[in-house]
């Protein structure tokens, strides 16, 4: 005789066959779309290339800009003219530093933008959080550097700042709702028309001139 | 062809044989997405991302279990965190829903058998309905359910023991259809 568990069991394996039953498979239509998402995500890694050697670039300039100017600081010093090392600002060490602002801000402005473009569309992935993660380095050595003196720039630095840690620390499995409090943050800050306005019009080699 | 043959291929780069393996595990793969996800379009997009990342992962898979075992775990996983995403997406909307007040308030009991069934099934916890749909819906053995979902034999069927417990409880009205 069957057990009342048994009877249950075996009711329950076949009622629940019509649990959520599937359609038949749509074959072609999943696979034409599989081959769609590969080539574009293979396209995305050959993207983050020049963004890798930019950041390289970016940070080598800043660090020589930062060993000339203690070295300069330290001739200061030797000279005995008791000039601090902010004031102290020479021509050579000043270009450097503007170029290295210019092009971060540049790069951070098309990262900012592209963020938010792709944030519409759907398509924010997990390579924003790496890409701010490199901008966030060069972030923090600016400031560190003489080029923050100037107060406008500081501020801008900080405010970048911020957001480049809000989308470094997006989790994997971020929701709609995280990315949504980063672009009202960015966007009660004025951010992205403030990155805007510091940037000098024209090619990044002629921004280098005159910038900020 | 030998499934060894063919991903020997794929890790080649042949793209026949890549669409000869996505042909050969599909079905499967679409079927227990649909029935954890039950929708359409979720299922979709979870097949698709199971094979975009097992043709991505292939190098990495040694052989040491049938390919459909590591697939299916590559499923699981896929399907387990989108599920959770969307849930907590909904639960949001839910909740902004109630507090604007436009909740259609409290439905009414789903007399209907099948019905209050899907209902049940949908309530059990992430783990135990996994295992539930995985055995009794979709018929994998528990090897291949601890295989894919990474637990022991003895907790898949501990878990299908407690599901089917959970869902006899829920579905007490309709006692008389088991017994008769």
């Amino acid at each position: 005789m069957m057990h009342d568990d048994d009877r249950f069991n075996k009711w329950l394996q076949e009622t629940a066959k019509g649990y959520h039953d599937p359609r038949p498979t749509p074959r072609d239509e999943m696979w034409a779309r599989i081959a769609a998402e590969r080539q574009r995500r293979a396209a995305r890694v050959i993207e983050l290339r020049p963004w890798l050697r930019w950041t390289l670039a970016a940070a080598a300039l800043l660090v020589l800009g930062v060993g000339i100017g203690r070295w300069t600081a330290l001739q200061d010093r030797g000279l005995g003219d008791g000039t601090p090392v902010a004031a102290s600002d020479t021509g050579g060490r000043g270009l450097l530093y503007r170029v290295a602002a210019t092009q971060y801000l540049s790069r951070t402005e098309a990262f900012l933008t592209g963020f938010r473009a792709d944030l519409r569309a759907g398509r924010a992935d997990a390579r924003f959080t790496g890409q701010a993660r490199d901008l966030l380095t060069t972030t923090r050595l600016l400031l560190d550097s003489p080029a923050a003196d100037d107060p406008r720039l500081r501020a801008l630095l900080e405010d970048l700042e911020l957001v480049l840690v809000q989308i470094s620390q997006l989790p994997a499995g971020r929701d709609p709702h995280d990315t949504d409090l980063i672009t009202q943050g960015m966007d009660q800050r004025s951010v992205l028309p403030k990155l805007r306005s510091a940037i000098p019009a024209g090619p990044v080699p002629v921004r280098t001139e005159g910038v900020l | 062809m030998d499934e060894r043959d063919l991903i020997n291929r794929v890790r080649a780069g042949d793209g026949t044989a890549e669409r000869a393996l996505y042909d050969a595990h599909v079905d499967r793969v679409y079927r227990l997405a649909y029935r954890l996800a039950g929708d359409d379009v979720l299922a979709q997009d979870f097949t698709q991302e199971t094979f975009i990342r097992a043709f991505a992962r292939l190098d990495t898979f040694r052989g040491d279990s049938a390919l459909s075992t590591w697939l299916h775990a590559i499923t699981t996983t896929v399907v387990l965190n989108g599920l959770r995403k969307v849930k907590r997406f909904r639960q949001r909307e839910a909740d902004l829903e109630a507090a604007d007040g436009v909740s259609g308030g409290r439905r009414e009991a789903e007399p209907d058998l099948k019905a209050r069934l899907t209902r049940a099934i949908d309530a059990l916890p992430q783990g135990y309905r996994t295992v539930f749909v995985m055995h009794d819906v979709e018929g994998y053995t528990h090897e291949e359910i601890g295989a894919a979902l990474g637990v022991e034999t003895g907790t898949s069927k501990a878990q299908l023991s407690r599901a089917r417990a959970k869902l006899r409880e829920a579905l007490a009205d309709f006692a008389g259809e088991w017994v008769s």
